[in-house]
């Protein structure tokens, strides 16, 4: 989250990666709904496995709020255990 | 009273008139045990994300209510029993919900404040409203 405030100048520290931000909190979705298979399948990879906040950049409180929410979903089949 | 979503997949090759009986079926057992409708939604039909006792297609419902324990027992009870419900799943929203409001409320004062003329606040509170 802190991430989101610090705002670097253009043009410097470009040879570092990019610092990832976490969704939910820059584009301020609140609820993740276990029915926005839209959103959640963007954290779902092929193998449907849950993607892990260190490739993803969420921060811990919406990836926890996210695990929710896609378990939810798969329950329902939504989204789908696995595949193959 | 609490806020219940109830969402269960019937079978898609049984005729419409089918899933709106069942539908009323549910919607008896909520009012008269008190409870009310607040939005029952036919999301349609939906391929499932894997396979379910040979289907996979399914027919999603929808059902948003206001119930308690007793309501929500007997419809699982129902939904369970009921041949063509291939599966179903209930979830409290309320807390979800007061959450949210909480959330709102804070953002709204918080735009109040800040065209009053003050300058934008500490981005770290809104985590601390959040909670």
């Amino acid at each position: 989250m802190r991430s989101v405030k610090e705002k670097r100048p253009a043009g410097q520290k470009q040879y570092y990666r990019r610092k990832k931000v976490c969704k939910f909190c820059v584009e301020r979705i609140d609820v993740i709904n276990y029915k926005d298979v839209k959103l959640l399948s963007q954290f779902v990879p092929e193998r449907a496995k849950i993607m892990p906040r260190r490739i993803s950049g969420v921060c811990s409180r919406h990836q926890r709020q996210l695990n929710d929410a896609i378990k939810k979903a798969r329950n329902i089949a939504l989204l789908p255990f696995a595949t193959e | 009273m609490r806020n219940y979503e109830i969402m269960f997949i019937v079978n898609p090759t049984i005729p419409e008139e089918e899933i709106d009986k069942i539908n009323a079926q549910i919607e008896g057992i909520v009012t008269t045990g008190g409870g009310k409708i607040e939005k029952i939604e036919k999301m349609g039909k939906r391929r499932l994300s894997y396979e379910i006792d040979r289907h996979r297609e399914g027919y999603y419902v929808l059902f948003v209510i206001v119930a308690n324990g007793d309501i929500i027992k007997e419809c699982e009870r129902r939904l369970r029993v009921m041949d063509p419900i291939i599966k179903y799943i209930t979830v409290r929203t309320d807390e979800e919900a007061r959450r949210l409001e909480k959330i709102r409320n804070y953002r709204q004062k918080r735009a109040a404040r800040r065209d009053r003329g003050a300058t934008a606040a500490p981005a770290q509170s809104i985590e601390e409203a959040m909670q």
